[in-house]
């Protein structure tokens, strides 16, 4: 063998059409950890584990006999000692000698194996993941049509008009109560896309939980009279107030209660518990329903999971309720956890939120209205405490008309005193006319971008002499993002949309900090 | 019920030769109706030969598979019988490839009239051991593993390309390409074929084979060894068994003289033999 076969970067091994090794190169010894002489001579077979010789047998040996080639191919060999060494392996066969031989050129893969190893796991993640959302649609679409039957049966009927006074209001009542278990899908199915891209937002403030627990119980007790189940509660008033979003926490007290009518039958109970362990507030919401088997268990709070997925689900709904409600106790930084001694033995879910520690005072008067609710209007509300901007002078830079003037008023009720910008150019002359003390600047804009800006003031800015403290305020929450924008030299980087709390605060820190 | 003319397109199949007693090939699992090319010749001046893909293999019609139909040899079998209606085939010579020896077996076995010998190159009718009184050569475990093989060496092309190669006359190099790799068009139905092949078990159908059968065992072969052989022969009423010197699994592209020869041999011997 040449010299340069033989040391070359790769393996090379030869062998004859009955499967015995003729040649076999420096670098494939050293890779197998084999001497010459064990290998020459011995069956190509030896050098294969049991998989990759079914492989050689029912693939690879066929194709270079018909096509006398093969390509890209992967196996593994058995190196000296055991261990399985995976390789890409190109091979042709040709005439050498007078014989018909098969060259191989082998490329070891141990790294790229384990990548595609995570490729495959990967996709078969993503296959099961696709499957699983196709089988939610398939329920979505069954959902949604199922009030609609109804909806559009009972119009008819009223259209017709063979429908007596009691008829017709019965048909009423129904096109209501189907419309209204339709807006309750479509809410949910809301909240659960706002949960995918991460945009669910609280309307934190002050919360006695007893309160929220007794507006759902309110809401469900016809439910639960209608199919003869006791709804009973045990809450002690002094558990004390959670720092909440009173709309969301209804949701999940509505979502637990009538989860628990749902699944209990005729005559059943379903018992509510509210107190007070260690720095949490406890809810506990237990019943004597169907229970949850220990399988069905660990899935409980996951999306798309209903414990019966075929099609004659006894009960409706689109399995999302349990997934929503983790998410928005998890938000207010507390745990849910689900147990059940098994199928046919009742369910208990319990909530565990943390105890508000530091008591605010109440929101002054006035403060919950006027220009501080963003346009589109999301659970903007200012919070119970402000802190106090005044007589700070702030340059809000945002290439948006609607932006600036939200931030304007924000700031401005606490106190500060805003210029604005809508570009660059603009924001440096204002940043010499002006003189702020802070500078509160978007990223993406129009022609030039908030990076460039506050390149540019930073440039300008004395070596070793007083910076201006500045916020980049953005669309783009990435960690690199917040990187970037800390590296490019702003203090703060605040993903939008932002609480306007947070931002006064943020102001304030940066500001106090820099005079001390 | 299927047309002739639909089956004929559907599993590929090619009928040449100047004889009139039909000889039918039927490859085994990992490849074609090539595999065969290197000793039909041989017997094309005697025979009406016969060959085919299954569906999901070589220019069968894909459109015509389904998971359900071919998870197991069954939909194999019907295959064989498919062909064998269309053609209206009589006192076949069977030749069988590996998983299809048994194919063939349970073909003969629904329909006993059709057929006149089996032969059956590399057979086995379980591929996994079964101790404490059985060994097929292999363990579970070997056949996950390759099946993990199978589905690394599908990565490069079949799963992500082949769609859009097929999509593309404009660049008939890419199908030459794929014409040249393996034989079996589509990863899913490889190896749901494999598992079909690998974790069969169709010892109890052995003593129901109507038909005398030649079974040619290489004398080293990974994929259904020396011992597999002799319990076949044990199990199969009217067998012969022949031991090649040949190594291998594929003795009739290896050495196809000597698979030839065996044949003859058994075929001029007489059904008594």
């Amino acid at each position: 063998m040449d010299e340069l076969l033989n040391t070359a970067p790769c393996g090379f091994l030869s062998f004859t059409d009955d499967g015995l090794i003729a040649l076999v190169n420096d670098t494939l010894l050293g890779l197998l950890g084999h001497g010459r002489d064990e290998l020459v001579g011995s069956h190509v077979e030896s050098l294969l584990p049991v998989a990759s010789r079914i492989f050689y047998q029912t693939h690879l040996f066929p194709i270079l006999k018909l096509h006398g080639r093969a390509e890209e191919v992967y196996f593994t060999l058995r190196a000296k000692g055991g261990a399985e060494v995976p390789v890409l392996a190109n091979a042709a066969r040709r005439e050498r000698g007078g014989a018909l031989v098969n060259d191989c050129v082998l490329m070891h893969m141990r790294q790229r194996d384990q990548y595609e190893d995570e490729i495959l796991r990967a996709r078969r993640e993503a296959e099961e993941a696709t499957r699983a959302k196709d089988e939610f649609l398939a329920i979505v679409s069954h959902e949604l049509r199922t009030p609609l039957t109804a909806v559009l049966g009972w119009s008819r009927m009223l259209r017709v008009g063979n429908l007596d006074e009691r008829g017709a209001a019965r048909a009423l009542e129904a096109i209501e109560r189907n419309a209204e278990s339709q807006n309750q899908l479509i809410g949910d199915l809301l909240d659960f896309s706002r949960i995918i891209s991460g945009k669910i937002r609280l309307d934190v403030g002050r919360l006695e939980p007893a309160s929220v627990i007794h507006a759902a119980i309110e809401v469900l007790t016809p439910a639960a009279d209608a199919k003869g189940i006791r709804l009973q509660s045990v809450l002690d008033p002094k558990a004390g107030p959670v720092s909440g979003d009173p709309e969301r926490l209804q949701q999940v007290m509505w979502n637990l209660l009538s989860n628990a009518v749902k699944f209990t039958p005729r005559g059943g109970r379903v018992q509510v518990r509210l107190e007070r362990v260690d720095s949490s507030v406890e809810i506990t919401v237990s019943d004597t329903g169907s229970g949850i088997s220990a399988e069905f268990l660990p899935y409980v709070f996951e999306r798309f999971r209903q414990s019966d997925t075929t099609t004659t689900r006894r009960h409706g709904g689109l399995g999302l309720g349990m997934a929503i409600t983790r998410h928005i106790v998890e938000l207010h930084g507390g745990t849910i956890r689900a147990e059940s001694p098994g199928e046919g033995l009742g369910a208990t879910f319990v909530v565990r939120l943390p105890v508000m520690i530091i008591h605010t005072a109440e929101p002054p008067a006035g403060a919950t209205s006027g220009p501080l609710t963003p346009p589109g209007g999301e659970g903007a509300r200012p919070p119970a405490l402000m802190a106090r901007l005044d007589g700070l002078r702030v340059l809000v830079v945002d290439d948006e008309r609607d932006a600036r003037e939200l931030l304007t008023a924000v700031l401005t009720q606490s106190g500060a005193q805003v210029t604005t910008a809508s570009g660059v150019a603009e924001a440096l002359g204002e940043l010499r006319a002006a003189k702020p003390d802070l500078l509160v600047s978007d990223i993406e804009m129009a022609h030039e971008d908030g990076y460039s800006l506050i390149r540019k003031v930073r440039a300008a800015e004395a070596e070793g002499g007083p910076r201006i403290p500045a916020i980049a305020l953005t669309a783009h929450a990435r960690p690199s993002d917040r990187l970037r924008a800390l590296s490019e030299g702003f203090q703060l980087h605040m993903p939008k949309p932002v609480e306007p709390a947070e931002l006064v605060l943020a102001i304030a820190n940066l500001c106090h900090s820099r005079r001390q | 019920m299927v047309v002739t003319r639909d089956i004929l397109a559907r599993n590929n199949v090619k009928v040449f030769g100047s004889g009139t007693r039909p000889m039918l090939f039927a490859h085994g699992f990992g490849c074609d109706q090539h595999m065969w090319r290197f000793i039909t010749p041989a017997f094309e001046d005697d025979y009406r030969v016969v060959l085919f893909d299954y569906v999901g293999s070589g220019k069968s019609d894909l459109s015509a598979y389904s998971p359900e139909r071919y998870g197991g040899l069954e939909g194999y079998t019907q295959d064989v019988l498919d062909v064998c209606a269309a053609l209206d085939l009589r006192d076949i010579i069977f030749v069988g490839h590996s998983v299809s020896g048994v194919v063939g077996m349970l073909a003969a076995i629904r329909e006993p009239e059709r057929f006149g010998r089996l032969v059956l190159v590399g057979p086995s009718p379980r591929y996994i051991n079964d101790p404490p009184g059985y060994v097929g050569g292999f363990e579970r475990s070997d056949i996950t593993g390759l099946l993990d093989v199978m589905e690394k060496n599908y990565i490069g092309w079949a799963n992500f390309l082949a769609p859009v190669v097929m999509k593309n006359p404009e660049r008939p190099e890419l199908t030459q390409e794929l014409e040249e790799s393996f034989c079996s068009t589509d990863p899913k139905i490889a190896r749901r074929f494999a598992e079909a092949t690998f974790f069969s078990d169709n010892r109890e159908d052995l003593p129901k084979v109507p038909v005398p059968s030649l079974i040619i065992q290489c004398s080293e072969d990974a994929i259904a060894p020396p011992d597999v052989g002799e319990y076949l022969h044990r199990h199969l009423p009217q067998s012969t068994l022949r031991v090649l010197r040949a190594t291998g699994h594929c003795p009739h592209m290896s050495h196809p003289e000597e698979t030839v020869e065996v044949i003859k041999e058994y075929l001029a011997a007489g059904p008594d033999a």
